[in-house]
């Protein structure tokens, strides 16, 4: 391995964490097959422009699985066949899921596209009226309106002004519209009131997380550096190289595996990948199998075991009394009866004493359990004070077991004590 | 030794007044012109950038996470996804972050969820701080745009973003710029665990996580700080997970270098420390409540000593150790214990001293107000029904008719009980019970009460609205916690939130008989 300068690697660094960072780069890749839901969506949306009609349809999926991203690819495409036909309305249920400020914001972009004025002063029929008559002047222009809602599911959320004005405008012969839903909700359509889901065309189109030989292509598709960039052509050779290695590796598709059984969704994927590339290594400037390994186990974390591994040895003590409580039936206790736990215990099983402290130090790590998120009360009652509210444990005995076992430190009667019932 | 806070309390500095001159300061009285903020602003602070090394032994334990962290944030101007950085409390999340981007000299722009406690603060500071906008007299310290609602905060930041980026990138090519770092701004959100408690908090967070999506800007990053994991940040429909750091706690070797940063004599330190920090630890090893405790126990070991520059070795440290091996135990129970409702009280009268046999309680409190303190407490813990048996006019509890009770009852029904009192903790009143026990045992004719004597002599209507005063504030200094009003009755309820540790106490200090009053299963 030819040591290489410190500039090559870091540019090469910075090409593959662009990519990562651009969605349309990534499902560029699958946008030349036919029957891939870019071909399928720009289908739609081309022929309700070129047919002059209205049309309706809802893109639905789990999140990180590329909606947006292939609508994005599919506008971008549109924008450069039809030039000044089409005029693209943003909104997002996140963002404007109240209907007096959605019908604001679309004013507002429909007046930055036609260079008009916009008034912030002008009341929801204002702004319901412009959008109409801006409709009608486009659909005699010929000229496509897309509305893109994303987070659709919220927007069906309380009277569904919005959508009813929106859609009831589209019924008209003048209007040309499209409206575009995107919601990760795959019941989002039925979300809709009955005057609304009749004026919508119930197009759908379900977006998966990618099959196993598409992460492959994937793989390929990003990581491989472009043999014309301004890098050195030894260099490119040489990380194309070892690339192609580790993905040929067998403990490579092991990774992969482990990273897809919990989570196969594209998001998820590329999550790890950046992970990965930025763990490289800039002297050498090329990717090792190591760096997926160590990503993968940064990716995936275990919260409430990385939590109990950070208990203290008093912390451990009252989640063993709880669960000693949960496993004599008890299913409601709150710190007193943990506290009557915890000397029953201490009483019986001798423990040592500077692992017995007095009821007020409990107390602070009864807090901290409440902090670390590892208990919950179960209650909502404010007004009482904490050493009365029923608590619950948040982690099973498994976990609990786990958490004993990572913990070296911890005296072993902690075992002994998940175990014995009494 | 406030590692934690230091870097916070140097940024503050930087930001905010160090950029003023001394002269300025003296004269703070009158208008400070401070001078316009620039872009230079947007980095941390004025002193020169750390390099790796510096950064790695100014935060010890934390070698690997600055490692994640700055491979994460990757070479100058490369893009990021967000990040999500979490970990329990004090242990170095927010110094190291800041700390990471004085060594890196990028721009970034922090803001704490705790300091500003609602959306609308989080979005106008954000802007403010990109803006370059200074709230001060001049502008009626307004901030530099009005913003509440979410769909405005992404149309003004992503002006905003763009403006400084242009700027900064504007600045990278006059070669004069070299102050700066990159032309990526970094928005940093701490104390993100405390946006779940906010309203609306069910569109905040799943917004806040998908704004780098929202904006689309690809010269920004994202750092979410927050001290529970992402598990804990529920949403209906969910939000793709940022790219997580986790910041485990600190283990006792890295405890032990935080600790004995800035110490004059280090190695004294040193050997109170193997002393005293394994037992702490055991109980917690949470950085800000070690230090708190920790330093009234080194003055208790330093007591014997008359140099402080001694250098503790063979028999004198044997000696010192030995003087101080017994109040360890003492102190863990004494520092480490928390500030309840009930234990509040305690605590002050702890002070008094170590013997048990106080009968006095440190606290001045009128005579009337103890006897009311005394009869909620006693409203609390009895059942209402047994109010006549135990106060009415023939006098005195039925002590007959209670050991009959108790010994009707099994065994196996009085634990069930005792869970039950356990878990419900004391009951609820009303305030006309409160006031007729009140009434019972301040005008038992058997215990003759002095001081009670002249109140009796006084008009009764007076006497009335002066104890519902005491009531009230007694509310207020949390001896008795008003909760929400019964669903049947609909008046006001009152709870007991005393111990009855403290309860015997202040019954001895009035010399009234408690126990016999009080109901036991």
């Amino acid at each position: 391995m030819s040591p290489m300068g410190r500039g090559t690697a870091e540019e090469a660094l910075v090409l593959l964490r662009r990519r990562l960072c651009d969605p349309n780069f990534i499902f560029s890749l699958f946008s030349d097959s036919p029957d891939s839901n870019y071909s399928k969506l720009k289908f739609i949306v081309s022929s309700s422009i070129t047919e002059a009609c209205n049309n309706s349809i809802l893109l639905l999926g789990p999140r990180g699985c590329g909606k947006i991203a292939v609508l994005d690819l599919v506008l971008e495409d549109l924008l450069k066949e039809y030039p000044e036909m089409i005029s693209v309305i943003k909104l997002n249920g996140l963002l404007h899921c109240d209907d007096n400020c959605a019908l604001k914001e679309i004013a507002r972009q429909l007046c930055i596209e036609h260079e008009l004025m916009f008034s912030k002063m002008a009341s929801f029929d204002d702004n319901s009226q412009f959008m109409i008559a801006m409709l009608r002047e486009c659909g005699l222009a010929h000229k496509t309106v897309i509305f893109i809602l994303d987070e659709f599911d919220l927007f069906a959320q309380g009277k569904q002004r919005l959508l009813y004005s929106l859609l009831d405008a589209m019924q008209s012969v003048t209007s040309q519209a499209v409206v575009i839903g995107v919601s990760c909700r795959l019941d989002a359509d039925q979300l809709l009131e009955k005057r609304v889901r009749s004026r919508f065309s119930h197009r759908k189109l379900l977006f998966h997380p990618p099959p196993k030989d598409d992460l492959q292509r994937l793989l390929k598709h990003i990581l491989l550096l472009p043999t014309d960039s301004s890098l050195s052509h030894d260099y490119i050779t040489e990380f194309n190289l070892k690339i192609s290695n580790i993905l040929a590796d067998k403990r490579f598709m092991e990774v992969i595996d482990k990273l897809s059984d919990s989570d196969s969704t594209f998001s998820n994927f590329i999550r790890f990948l950046f992970s990965a590339v930025s763990l490289m290594d800039l002297k050498s400037g090329l990717m090792t199998l190591d760096n997926f390994k160590s990503a993968l186990s940064s990716i995936q974390r275990q919260p409430k075991l990385d939590c109990l591994k950070d208990c203290s040895v008093l912390e451990f003590y009252l989640m063993v009394c709880m669960r000693r409580l949960e496993t004599k039936g008890q299913e409601l206790y709150n710190f007193n009866s943990v506290m009557n736990e915890y000397k029953s215990v201490h009483d019986s099983y001798q423990l040592q004493t500077h692992d017995y402290h007095s009821r007020s130090v409990c107390l602070r790590g009864f807090e901290h359990l409440v902090d670390r998120q590892l208990i919950e009360f179960a209650d909502r009652g404010h007004n009482q004070s904490m050493e009365f509210r029923a608590v619950k444990l948040l982690i099973s005995s498994f976990e609990l077991h786990q958490g004993l076992k990572s913990n070296r430190l911890l005296p072993v009667i902690l075992e002994k004590l998940m175990e014995s019932k009494n | 030794m406030n590692k934690v806070d230091s870097p916070q309390v140097t940024k503050r500095k930087t930001r905010l007044s160090s950029s003023c001159t001394p002269n300025a300061i003296e004269s703070a009285t009158t208008t400070i012109n401070l001078p316009p903020l620039t872009l230079r602003d947007l980095v941390f602070g004025e002193e020169e950038p750390l390099t790796y090394d510096d950064l790695i032994s100014s935060l010890p334990g934390r070698r690997n996470q600055i490692f994640e962290l700055v491979r994460l944030l990757g070479p100058v101007d490369s893009p990021v996804s967000p990040i999500f950085v979490y970990g329990g409390a004090s242990n170095g999340k927010t110094s190291t972050i800041l700390q990471v981007f004085r060594h890196l000299n990028r721009p970034f722009v922090y803001s704490s969820c705790r300091t500003c406690y609602n959306a609308r603060q989080l979005f106008e500071n954000i802007l403010n701080q990109l803006l370059l906008h200074r709230k001060s007299e001049i502008n009626g310290y307004s901030s530099a745009k009005k913003c509440e609602k979410q769909a405005d905060f992404v149309n003004l930041l992503k002006e905003a973003l763009v403006g400084v980026v242009d700027s900064l990138k504007v600045n990278l090519g006059k070669s004069s710029g070299g102050s700066v770092n990159g032309s990526m701004v970094y928005l940093i959100f701490d104390s993100l665990e405390l946006v779940r408690d906010w309203d609306k908090s069910s569109t905040i967070l799943p917004f806040l996580f998908k704004l780098h999506d929202i904006l689309k800007v690809p010269d920004v990053g994202l750092i979410f700080v927050s001290s529970s994991s992402l598990d804990t940040f529920y949403s209906d429909t969910g939000f793709v997970d940022p790219i997580p750091v986790y910041f485990p706690d600190y283990t006792e070797d890295a405890l032990r270098q935080i600790l004995m940063r800035n110490q004059p004599n280090p190695k004294l330190y040193s050997a109170f420390l193997d002393l005293v920090l394994k037992p702490f630890c055991r109980v917690t090893r949470k950085l800000d409540e070690l230090s708190a405790g920790l330093s009234p126990l080194f003055k208790k070991f330093c007591e014997p000593l008359d140099d402080l520059e001694v250098n503790p070795v063979g028999e004198n440290k044997r000696k010192l150790l030995n003087c101080l091996q017994p109040h360890i135990a003492p102190a863990i129970n004494e520092i480490l214990r928390v500030t309840t409702m009930s234990s509040q009280v305690n605590m002050k009268k702890k002070k008094s001293g170590a013997s048990d046999s106080i009968d006095e309680i440190e606290f001045h409190m009128s005579t009337s107000a103890k006897y009311l303190v005394i009869s909620a407490f006693l409203a609390s813990r009895n059942p209402a029904t047994l109010d006549a048996s135990f106060f009415d006019s023939t006098g005195g509890p039925a002590n007959q008719k209670k050991k009959r009770k108790s010994s009707e009852k099994s065994k196996e029904l009085k634990e069930a009980l005792e869970e039950e009192q356990f878990m419900k903790g004391p009951g609820t009143f009303p305030l006309e019970r409160l006031l007729a026990i009140f009434q019972c045992i301040t005008s038992g004719s058997e215990y003759p009460l002095e001081e009670e004597e002249e109140e009796e002599e006084e008009e009764d209507k007076s006497l009335m609205s002066d104890i519902l005063l005491q009531v009230s504030s007694l509310c207020s200094a949390n001896f008795i916690s008003k909760g929400g009003s019964c669903p049947l009755e609909g008046s006001t309820r009152y709870r007991s939130t005393i111990s009855e540790d403290l309860a015997l106490k202040v019954a001895k200090s009035l010399k009234f008989p408690l126990t016999k009053y009080l109901y036991r299963k």
